[in-house]
């Protein structure tokens, strides 16, 4: 397990309570689950994706993360709609655990709102919220 | 239960160190999986070997003139007829496989017996179950002339489990041939305690006297060490060392819970538990008669297990894909036409296993197609109020998903517990 000292968390992306990394790309906000997420699930063997055209409020699952030992839901960070899915992930799902930020990318969303991207924590605001939960 | 009662065990510091995610297990912290991946863990032991920290398990001897007349009457498993085909009697060296029952037949514990002499029995119960087990057997034996002494935490456990565990074992003990001479599944050799006259049959290296098992959890060849607590840590690393080139790993919880299921061992107080221990995939550890109409000997909960009105059934199960459900009060079985007929008791992945048209292989099945690389297969334990078949289809409902299953009686291949121990060397 990695101590909160060692987790990888970048300052270019912005993280909801549910461990959810959005980062902002113009026009879209790409989701994935961060390094915590990903080391306290340990491997993934399988995702569980929406279909591109999906809509789903804040806070909705929109998919699940299976791993060895459990099945996860993943929550939207931001309402908005699917335009992307990784799908590389359908062969490679260990891309979440390997690279949560880059190749393991979950889905790509046109937010309602872009604005609401900016609600969610920021680096710092989520390592905070992460040693209050320890 | 709070902080302060978890218990750890003597590789617990080592455990951190290396990176292991932990979680509580039967009232002790425990590794669920190393840096490495609870996948790639389950893998190790059917292609190289794994090494599990089994000090969490319970120790209990039983001593004295009416030893076996005591288990006899408490262990479900007939000891005077369980040795090989001819159901011969245990001897010293050999171990054997049952259940604690209360009189209603349900499920205590289950329990691997070893014979050290006809006088004297080591009992391994499951985690957290030692002062209960002893207490049980105590109060059973009454004015009888035994003596029941709970090691809990007074011995320590490690499991070395693969095709490769007596080739690195053969690098840590002394006079490994002799050792491994005969040593068929199920017996022993050797003990933990320095002042047992069978201390020196299974020495370590630097002399550490060991109880060396071929026991286990995983459906795979291997072996149970068993030593003081104090020798642990450095037993492990020793074995560490020796293992390097065998493909060797540690391994958690999560990949001790894979293994067994997909070698249909069941796990205590899960798939077992209290409700009657019969109908299910372990009829092997109740002593039947031959045509199986009566038990061959008396022992608590024969009565209810021989008069049940409403009889459940368990039965292993494998999926179409790797999809789990998450067992609980809300997740069903149901047949096919929709109806509730039980709930599951375990769901996981073998990550080993696939389907190849009609058929299971896994990565160690010696026919296994070319290019073969399974996503691993959904399997576990259910228990329903109807008598199924093998083939018969059911689905598993949780609140996220239905999976298809079919009810089966053996689920991951090729297996390796059982082989002659000479062609593992």
């Amino acid at each position: 397990m990695k101590e909160i000292e060692e987790l990888f968390l970048p300052d270019n992306v912005r993280y909801a309570e549910s461990h959810e990394w959005t980062r902002d790309d113009g026009a879209n906000i790409t989701i994935g689950i961060n390094d915590y997420a990903q080391d306290q699930l340990g491997d993934i063997v399988f995702v569980e994706l929406p279909d591109v055209g999906d809509t789903f409020e804040k806070g909705e699952d929109f998919g699940t993360l299976e791993s060895v030992k459990s099945v996860s839901e993943i929550y939207m960070p931001v309402s908005g709609e699917i335009i992307a899915i990784n799908k590389a992930l359908e062969e490679t799902p260990e891309l979440v655990n390997e690279e949560p930020y880059n190749n393991g990318w979950i889905i790509e969303v046109k937010p309602n709102d872009p604005d609401e991207i900016n609600t969610l924590m920021d680096s710092s605001e989520y390592l905070k919220m992460l040693k209050g939960e320890e | 239960m709070n902080k302060k009662q978890i218990k750890k065990t003597p590789l617990h510091d080592w455990h951190l160190e290396h990176g292991a995610n932990m979680a509580v297990f039967g009232g002790y912290e425990m590794p669920l999986w190393y840096l490495s991946g609870a996948k790639r863990e389950h893998l190790a032991v059917l292609t190289g070997a794994g090494m599990f920290d089994t000090s969490h398990m319970a120790v209990i001897m039983v001593e004295g003139p009416d030893a076996l007349t005591l288990l006899q009457a408490c262990f479900t498993k007939d000891l005077d007829a369980c040795i090989g085909k001819d159901k011969t009697p245990l001897v010293p060296g050999r171990c054997a496989y049952g259940a604690f029952l209360d009189d209603m037949g349900h499920v205590r514990d289950d329990s691997v017996v070893s014979q050290v002499t006809p006088e004297i029995y080591m009992i391994v119960v499951n985690a957290g179950m030692g002062e209960q087990i002893a207490r049980h057997l105590k109060d059973q034996a009454g004015g009888s002339n035994v003596e029941i002494h709970d090691l809990t935490d007074g011995v320590g456990k490690i499991d070395i489990q693969g095709p490769m565990s007596a080739r690195i074992l053969a690098g840590i003990i002394r006079e490994p041939e002799l050792v491994f001479d005969r040593m068929v599944y199920f017996s022993f050799k050797g003990f933990f305690d320095d002042d047992s006259p069978l201390a020196d049959a299974v020495r370590l290296s630097d002399g550490t006297p060991v109880m060396l098992s071929r026991t286990g959890y995983t459906g795979e060849f291997g072996f149970e060490i068993f030593m003081s607590p104090y020798h642990i840590e450095h037993v492990w690393k020793m074995a560490l060392e020796a293992g390097k080139d065998f493909g060797f790993v540690t391994c958690g919880l999560a990949a001790r819970d894979s293994l067994r299921a997909g070698a249909v061992l069941p796990l205590s107080h899960q798939d077992i538990g209290p409700w009657p221990f019969i109908n299910n995939p372990w009829s092997f550890a109740l002593p039947f008669n031959d045509d199986r109409t009566d038990f061959t000997k008396k022992f608590m909960g024969d009565d209810a297990l021989k008069k049940i009105k409403e009889p459940e059934y368990t039965y292993p199960f494998t999926g179409f894909d790797l999809r789990k459900v998450s067992p609980g009060d809300s997740t069903v079985v149901t047949d096919p036409d929709g109806a509730k007929i039980g709930i599951v008791l375990t769901c996981v992945t073998d990550m080993a296993i696939g389907r190849v048209k009609e058929r299971i292989y896994s990565i160690a099945s010696p026919d296994k197609p070319d290019e073969f690389n399974p996503k691993g297969l959904s399997c576990g334990f259910v228990r329903v109020t109807r008598k199924l078949s093998v083939g018969d289809t059911v689905e598993l409902k949780d609140g996220r998903r239905t999976i298809k299953v079919v009810i089966v009686d053996d689920i991951r291949p090729a297996r390796t517990a059982r082989r002659a121990i000479k062609n593992m060397l």
